[in-house]
C-alpha cells in the first residue's frame, strides 16, 4: 500500500507542507502571529509556560519543529528568554530543513521584526512550495491514536474499529503511538501481556503507576474523568481504560517512549505499537505525539469534539450514532454503524485505513477544512516529580 | 427486541444499545451478534449505560471486557441499572463534585 508525501532531508516523510512560525515563549507570540498572517501554509505556535519553561517543553518544541509535516521553521524570540530561539533552532536544524531565527529586541521592535520575519518566510515559502508529493510505502507512516470526550460507545465501537486500523497499519510495517498514561489505569494486564519483553513490561507498569500516583495525591481532589464520561455511561477509570486501550489494536507493544526532562524519545525507524508517556489531555498529547514523529492522529470520541492541531491533521471517529447525526460536519468517520448493527468492527476499521491513506496523500480532514489549528504543550511539574520520587 | 451488548462471555454486565424503560425485555448479544440470553430491566437504563446480566453480591467483581472494572458497593440484582451508585473503582475514586456552580 502506498501514499503520496513530501520527502524531508532526514529521510522522513511529511503529509503536509507547513511553514512553522514558532515563538519561543508567549511574550513573542503576537509578533509570530503577525508574521504568519496572510502567508499560505504558515502557522504560528508557542508555549504558555513562560520564558524559562524547562527542558520538557524545549524537547517538545524541538520535536515539533523536526516533525516531517513541517517544511521549514522560523523561530521568534523576544531576546531575553531563558530558552532562546537560537538554542531551539540549532537543534531543529539537525533535521536538515530550512530553519532561521530572529530576535525582536535585536531587530528594534515589533515593526522591524514583522518585516524581517515576513521576508524570511516568503523566501522559505518559495523553496518549500516547489516540493512535489512522491509515492512512499505505508511503512513510512507514524499514526497517533487518542480518544477524548469518551462515552461507552468509544469502548464498544470507536476504539475497537481504530484497533483494527492499528493492526492493519502495523502489519503493513507502519507505527502506531498511543498516549494514555492515566487511561491505562486498570488495563495494565492486557497491555503488559502484549509487551515485547520483560523490560517493556516493566516500563508499562512504571508509566501507568507513576501517573496514578500523580493523580491520587492524598488531600488533592483531582478530576481525572469528565462529566461527559459519567453521563455517557462510564462508571470507573478501569472501565474507561479497558475501553481506551482497544484503539492500539492487538499487536506487540515494542516499547514505551520516554518523555521526561531528560529526553523525549521518538519513534525509531521500524513499525509496531509504541506507548508514549505524557498526558491524556488531548491537544497537549497531540503535540507530544507530533514531537515523537507522528504525521497524523486518529481521534476517537463519544460525546463529540471540535478542535484540531496545527501540525498533525486528525481524523475524528465517533462510535456514537447520535453524535454522528448531531455533528456530521465535524466527524470524519461514523463508527456508530457498529452500535446500530449495520456494520462490523472490521469493516469500519478498513474504512478508517482507507481514509488514513487519503489524508496522508493530501485529502483535508473536516477539522482542517474548518481551519482548526490548536497548539498547546504540557510538562510535568518538577516539584511534584521530586516529591513523589518519580524522577528516577 | 431491544439489544444490550456484552463484550466478553465472562462479563456480568451488558451495555444498552438504545434507551431502555423500566421492565423492558432486552436481548443480550455478543460482539458476534449472537444472542446470549434475555434480561428484563428493573429500572430505566439510558443508551450506553450498563445493566447486570446476573446478580452481583456487594463486594463482588463487576466484569466488562472480561476484566474487572470495579466492585459492587451494594447488592445488584440481574436487570438492575449498574453505574456509579452501585459500583466503586478499586483504583481511583472520582471526586464528588466535578464543577461547582454558583448557587
Amino acid at each position: 500500500m502506498k501514499f503520496y508525501g513530501y520527502e524531508r532531508p532526514d529521510g522522513s516523510v511529511g503529509i503536509r507542507n507547513i511553514l512553522l512560525v514558532m515563538a519561543a515563549a508567549d511574550c513573542s507570540e503576537p509578533v509570530a502571529r503577525m508574521i504568519a498572517e496572510g502567508i499560505d501554509g504558515a502557522f504560528a505556535v508557542t508555549q504558555h509556560y513562560g520564558c524559562i519553561p524547562g527542558q520538557m517543553i524545549a524537547n517538545t518544541l524541538i520535536g515539533v519543529g523536526e516533525n516531517p509535516n513541517v517544511a521549514a521553521v522560523l523561530l521568534v524570540e523576544m531576546g531575553c528568554e531563558g530558552m532562546p530561539a537560537h538554542a531551539l533552532g540549532k537543534m531543529i536544524k539537525r533535521s536538515g530543513k530550512p530553519v532561521e531565527w530572529i530576535s525582536i529586541q535585536e531587530l528594534g521592535g515589533t515593526h522591524n521584526a514583522v518585516i524581517k520575519g515576513k521576508q524570511i518566510l516568503k523566501e522559505m515559502s518559495e523553496k518549500v512550495f516547489g516540493l512535489k508529493r512522491k509515492e512512499f510505502d505505508v511503512s513510512k507512516l507514524v499514526v497517533g491514536v487518542k480518544c477524548g470526550g469518551s462515552d461507552t460507545s468509544s469502548g464498544l465501537a470507536g476504539n475497537p474499529a481504530v484497533g483494527v486500523l492499528s493492526d492493519m497499519l502495523v502489519d503493513a510495517g507502519g507505527a502506531v503511538i498511543m498516549m494514555e498514561p492515566i487511561e491505562a489505569v486498570g488495563a495494565e494486564e492486557p497491555l503488559a501481556a502484549r509487551a515485547l519483553n520483560e523490560e517493556v513490561k516493566k516500563k508499562i507498569y512504571k508509566m501507568i503507576g507513576d501517573e496514578e500516583k500523580r493523580w491520587s495525591v492524598p488531600g488533592a481532589q483531582m478530576e481525572f474523568m469528565c462529566k461527559g464520561n459519567v453521563e455517557g455511561g462510564l462508571t470507573t477509570i478501569e472501565e474507561k481504560s479497558l475501553g481506551a486501550i482497544h484503539k492500539s489494536g492487538n499487536r506487540t507493544i515494542v516499547d514505551v517512549l520516554e518523555n521526561t526532562d531528560r529526553r523525549l524519545e521518538k519513534v525509531p525507524k521500524g513499525g509496531g505499537v509504541y506507548l508514549q508517556d505524557g498526558t491524556h489531555m488531548e491537544p497537549m498529547a497531540m503535540s507530544f505525539m507530533a514531537a515523537a514523529g507522528a504525521q497524523m492522529v486518529i481521534f476517537v470520541t463519544g460525546c463529540g469534539g471540535t478542535f484540531g492541531h496545527a501540525i498533525v491533521p486528525f481524523i475524528k471517529v465517533t462510535g456514537n450514532p447520535e453524535t454522528y447525526l448531531r455533528m456530521p460536519y465535524d466527524m470524519d468517520i461514523n463508527a456508530g454503524t457498529i452500535i446500530t448493527g449495520e456494520e462490523s468492527v472490521d469493516s469500519v476499521g478498513r474504512r478508517i485505513f482507507e481514509e488514513v491513506i487519503k489524508v496522508a496523500s493530501g485529502k483535508a480532514t473536516l477539522g482542517e477544512t474548518l481551519g482548526y489549528d490548536n497548539f498547546s504543550v504540557f510538562r510535568t511539574d518538577p516539584r511534584l516529580e521530586a516529591l513523589l520520587n518519580l524522577n528516577k | 427486541m431491544k439489544r444490550a451488548l456484552m463484550m466478553n462471555t465472562k462479563d456480568n454486565v451488558a451495555t444498552a444499545l438504545e434507551d431502555f424503560d423500566k421492565r423492558t425485555l432486552v436481548s443480550v448479544i455478543l460482539p458476534s451478534q449472537e444472542v446470549l440470553k434475555e434480561v428484563t430491566t428493573k429500572q430505566a437504563v439510558p443508551f450506553g449505560h450498563k445493566l447486570a446480566t446476573i446478580g452481583i453480591k456487594r463486594g463482588d467483581k463487576v466484569i466488562k471486557y472480561g476484566e474487572v472494572i470495579g466492585n459492587a458497593s451494594q447488592d445488584i440484582e440481574h436487570g438492575d441499572y449498574v453505574h456509579v451508585h452501585n459500583v466503586k473503582s478499586n483504583r481511583m475514586q472520582m471526586p464528588e463534585i466535578w464543577y461547582r456552580e454558583e448557587e
